[in-house]
Formats: structure tokens, C-alpha cells, sequence
């Protein structure tokens, strides 16, 4: 590292160093580091000073995480800001290679100014870039993680742009496709980078980054427990974990958490953690697209993803950035094996001129996309609305859910009856002597036709549950489908909207 | 001054707050109709109601500013 100076100076930031970081990631003694020797070259071929940029500015090596292997890439701020220099990337493209030829996760621990200029200035440039193509290549192969623990500048943010996993750390972190300098050089903006590419931005207005966490600590620690819901490569299935949570738990007043009023709102988080095992959730985007929660979690020891809507949120009705939440979540989650719980009570996809102007059918296509294309064992229930393109999207009956079912409260229909009333019957209600009754009669001949029990005669659920049962339900659903197998006609690849 | 603004295109059915009063983060300030559902506008931080810039009946757009509270 960059001397007691530059370790004292991280240390003020609130940052801990490349090598802390490592010690608290990896299980204890099992990190080996791999290009320790490693230093900057002068341009002319010179051995160079081998103090003046120890291990290049990055820490790279393998160890394990909860037993199982895991490569990790640490810039060291403390040596040339952690700048990219040409030697230290060829350490990281290393454990790129190694981390797809051995189908072994791949962690960034990102602090660093970005490309060393002085390397990389001039027309040289046009042998480079190979990292991104090979992330491309690593994607849905391998879990890539990209934890923000300080600035990720210019191009290299794409690093975390390609990763599947990206917490970031509260004040220290950022990143952007310019720093401020280029900015102020490009565009004539003033800005920050913390201002332009902070978490207040990212995990709250852009939905790049993931999580925001309080320090470093926190962030490893999010590192640990999110790759503990996934396999070490696409061929493997996730880790269980052992759980004293009987599969059978019934709970009592799991409904009550739903008004009974179909337009108030409630906290549809509280229903997802008293389902799961030690009521633990993981949540992905927590403070972005609130109207839908995508968390990881456990059903008798097993590893899903829950797509849940949120009617705390917009009502839970869906628009462009929940779509994209929801449409990523679903596709991470089909590329690991993890299997998929959807938690229904959707009003639908908003609409009107500025959902169109913002591309809703495009956005909301994906979600459509995803859902369809996801062949792990996928179970949906029915708590309330399922309203329109929002229950398709939820994986409804024709999107191939294993188990679907319905909560007595629940309403799957193209509309709600109010709307319904309104667009069908208006000449009747017009004509009427008094308006407000046919209104009131309409609606609940309407309102008579929208009943779980119906959807059910018709075989087109499962079965209408009790919703104290809704964790059996689920974990028995989730166990039928474990060896589900899915082969789809040979294709390149779809033509997936984006 | 912080903004309070609707997120989303919505009749504001109910103000549930007035001018002068004491919220504290995530009070209900006024309560919008909007795809059929009630959808609570909150405070973002707790403070106190300077003004309140729509009326019930109104329909407001995304991102309006339609309340702003004082910062403790």
C-alpha cells in the first residue's frame, strides 16, 4: 500500500483500506493474493520504482466466502489514488479470465480515480476496452459484484454498470461517466462528484446502485450476505440454509395486514417478512421504485426472489423504473436458479400522457419479457388486485406460473369495477332518472362478476387458500416444481425490449 | 423549504393537513385519488405546513408541488 501517510488519510475519509476491506470480506486466513510483485513499468520498459505503485494500486487474489471461492479485485486509493494502471489491469483481467474458466463469482471492491491517464493517454487507446466485453461475457456465467466504497470515474464505471450486485457507501462513494473535472471541461457544468454520482443519487433516483450503506463494514457485510443466496456459477443451484422456521407455520392475521377497503394503502413489506424464514429479507433498490419490492429471501432453507407489488407506494401501480426494477430482478434471479415468488396486488401499469411520453409500453414490455423468458420454478399468489397488464406481469395464468392462487380478498380483473362502470355503462347511468343509484346497482353487478372463487371454477388458479396458509402454500408449490425442467425451441436470442 | 410533491398524476381527494401544523417524516399530508386507489402524499422531513398549493378536487401532475413544510 501507499505508505502510513496515505493509509492515515483513507482512514480519515471514513474508508478502510484495500487489504482491510479484504480481511473483513474473506472467511478468516483464506485470502491468497495473487500479484503481490506486481508494479508500474516506465513507458520506455524500465523496471520503474516498484515503491512508487506497490501491487499497482490493486489487491488481487481468492479466497472464501461462507467456504465457497470467490475472486476479488480491491483498489488501493492509498497507491495513485487506486488508479487503473496498465500492470494492475492485467492482474484484474486475470481473475476475469480465472473467474469464468472456473465458474467462480468475480468482486470488485471499487476506490480508484479511474484509468491512470499518464498510461493511457493517446491513440494506444484503441486496444482497449476488453474488460466490459468480457463482463458481457461473464454475465448470467457468474455472480459479479461491484461494491462502491469511493469514486469510480469516466469509463470505468461501467464496471458496475455490468455488475449484477452494486451497494454503495453513504458520502464516500460515487460514480459517473465523467468526474466533475471532465464535466466542467466537457460541458461547462459545475458539479461534485458526490453531488453528480453520490448514493443519494444512484440508489434513490437513477437505480444504478443497489443499496446504500453507512460505511465500509456495511457494504462488505451486504457483499457476504448477498452472495449467500446464490450459487457459485449457473450450472450450480443456490446454498440452503438450514432454518428452525417450520415450512407449515401458519399465520394468524397475515390478512388483517391487507385492508379490507380496496383503495387504501398498506405496507406490503410486512406480508413478505412474515412469510419467509426467520422473517429475514434482503432487499434489492429498496429506495428506488418503491411502488415494487424485489427482495431475496428463504422458504424452508431455499433461496427465492420475491417480486412483490406495494400499494404503499403510487398505490402499487406500476410504472416505467418498477417495471425495470421488477424486469432485471426477475431476470438475475432465472440466470442463478433461484426461484421466483410474486406477491400480487396491482391497480395496474399507470396511465396517461406523461406514462406514454416516458415509454411505458416499451418499459413495461421488458417486464413482460422477463417474466415470460424465466424458466425457474416460479409461484404467484393473489392477495387483492390483480388488475390488467399488472396481473400478466405479476405472472399471471399465461405466463406459466407452478402454483397460482388467490387469497379470498383477491380481485382479477381487466379493471376494477369502478372503472369498469365507467367506461361500459356510461349511456345507462346518463339516461337514467336517478343517476346515482343505477351507478351504485351497475357497480355491484360489476363488482359480483370480479371474485377469486370464479377464476377458480373456471381451473383458471390453483386453488382460493386461506392466507394464514400462504407460506406452505408457497414452500409446497416452490418443492413440486424443484425438478422442473423447461426446453424453449433453439433461438440466438430473443428480441428483448430494452 | 422542502417540496412536497405528487408522484404521480392523481385528483387530490382529502387535505388532511393545514398551514401552521406540526408533521413529522412521513406524516400524510393530503391523501390523492389515482388509479382507483387512495395514495397518501407524505412529508419527506418533519417540520411544520408553510403552504398548501392545490386544493381538494384538483387534479395534479407528477411531480407538482403541492405542499411545503419547514424543516425542524
Amino acid at each position: 500500500m501507499g505508505g502510513a501517510d496515505r493509509i492515515e488519510q483513507q482512514h480519515a475519509k471514513n474508508k478502510l483500506t484495500a487489504r482491510e476491506r479484504i480481511d473483513l470480506l474473506f472467511d478468516a486466513a483464506t485470502f491468497r493474493e495473487l500479484g503481490l510483485l506486481a508494479h508500474q513499468h516506465t513507458m520506455s520498459g524500465d523496471a520503474g520504482d516498484p515503491d512508487r505503485s506497490p501491487a499497482d494500486g490493486v489487491v488481487t487474489g481468492e479466497g472464501l466466502i461462507d467456504g465457497r471461492r470467490v475472486y476479488c479485485a480491491a483498489y488501493d486509493f492509498t497507491v495513485m489514488a487506486g488508479s487503473m494502471g496498465m500492470i494492475g489491469e492485467q492482474k484484474v483481467t486475470r481473475l476475469r479470465h480465472k473467474a469464468l474458466l472456473n465458474r467462480i463469482p468475480m468482486v470488485w471492491l471499487l476506490d480508484s480515480a479511474g484509468a491512470r491517464i499518464q498510461e493511457a493517454a493517446g491513440s494506444t487507446f484503441a486496444g482497449s476496452g476488453a474488460l466490459f466485453y468480457e463482463q458481457v461475457q461473464m454475465s448470467g456465467v457468474v455472480p459479479q459484484v461491484a461494491a462502491m466504497l469511493g469514486p469510480c470515474a469516466a469509463g470505468t464505471a461501467y464496471i458496475p454498470g455490468l455488475a449484477d450486485f452494486v451497494p454503495m457507501v453513504k458520502e464516500t462513494s460515487s460514480m459517473a461517466l465523467g468526474g466533475a473535472r471532465l464535466v466542467r471541461a466537457a460541458t461547462g457544468e459545475e458539479t461534485t462528484d458526490h453531488a453528480m454520482g453520490g448514493s443519494q443519487v444512484h440508489c434513490y433516483v437513477s437505480g444504478v446502485g443497489d443499496v446504500e450503506v453507512d460505511d465500509d463494514a456495511a457494504c462488505i457485510a451486504a457483499v457476504r450476505e448477498y452472495l449467500s443466496f446464490f450459487p457459485s456459477n449457473n450450472r450450480e443451484t443456490p446454498p440452503r440454509r438450514e432454518t428452525d422456521d417450520l415450512r407449515t407455520r401458519r399465520i394468524e392475521g397475515l390478512n388483517k395486514l391487507v385492508p379490507t377497503n380496496p383503495r387504501a394503502a398498506y405496507d406490503m413489506r410486512k406480508v413478505v417478512r412474515r412469510l419467509v424464514d426467520g422473517e429475514h429479507v434482503f432487499e434489492i433498490k429498496p429506495a428506488w421504485a418503491r411502488n415494487i419490492i424485489t427482495a431475496f429471501a428463504r422458504f424452508d432453507g431455499s433461496a427465492v426472489g420475491i417480486v412483490a407489488n406495494q400499494p404503499m407506494f403510487k398505490g402499487g401501480a406500476l410504472d416505467i423504473d418498477a417495471a425495470d426494477k421488477a424486469a432485471r430482478f426477475i431476470t438475475l434471479c432465472d440466470a442463478f436458479n433461484i426461484p421466483l415468488v410474486f406477491l400480487e396486488d396491482v391497480p395496474g401499469f399507470i396511465v396517461g400522457t406523461e406514462m406514454e411520453r416516458q415509454g411505458i409500453i416499451r418499459h413495461g414490455a421488458k417486464m413482460l419479457y422477463a417474466v415470460s423468458e424465466a424458466t425457474v420454478p416460479k409461484v404467484t399468489v393473489v392477495l387483492r388486485k390483480a388488475y390488467g397488464a399488472g396481473y400478466y406481469v405479476m405472472c399471471g395464468r399465461g405466463y406459466q406460473p407452478d402454483g397460482l392462487f388467490a387469497w379470498p380478498s383477491a380481485e382479477i380483473s381487466v379493471m376494477g369495477p369502478e372503472g369498469a362502470v365507467e367506461i361500459l355503462f356510461p349511456k345507462q347511468i346518463a339516461a337514467s332518472d336517478d343517476p346515482a343509484a343505477t351507478h351504485q346497482e351497475l357497480l355491484t353487478t360489476v363488482r359480483r362478476t370480479i371474485d377469486p372463487y370464479i377464476a377458480a371454477s373456471w381451473a383458471y388458479v390453483d386453488d382460493v387458500i386461506d392466507p394464514a396458509d400462504t407460506r406452505r402454500v408457497i414452500i409446497d408449490a416452490l418443492e413440486g416444481a424443484a425438478t422442473k425442467r423447461l426446453s424453449r425451441p433453439w433461438r440466438k436470442h430473443g428480441v428483448r425490449p430494452v | 423549504m422542502t417540496d412536497v410533491k405528487a408522484e404521480l398524476v392523481g385528483n387530490l381527494w382529502k387535505i388532511v393537513t393545514e398551514v401552521g401544523q406540526q408533521v413529522e417524516e412521513d406524516d400524510t399530508l393530503m391523501i390523492l385519488e389515482s388509479m382507483k386507489m387512495e395514495i397518501p402524499i407524505t412529508t419527506p422531513v418533519a417540520g411544520v405546513v408553510k403552504a398548501i398549493l392545490a386544493n381538494e378536487g384538483d387534479v395534479v401532475q407528477e411531480g407538482q408541488t403541492v405542499a411545503v413544510v419547514e424543516p425542524a
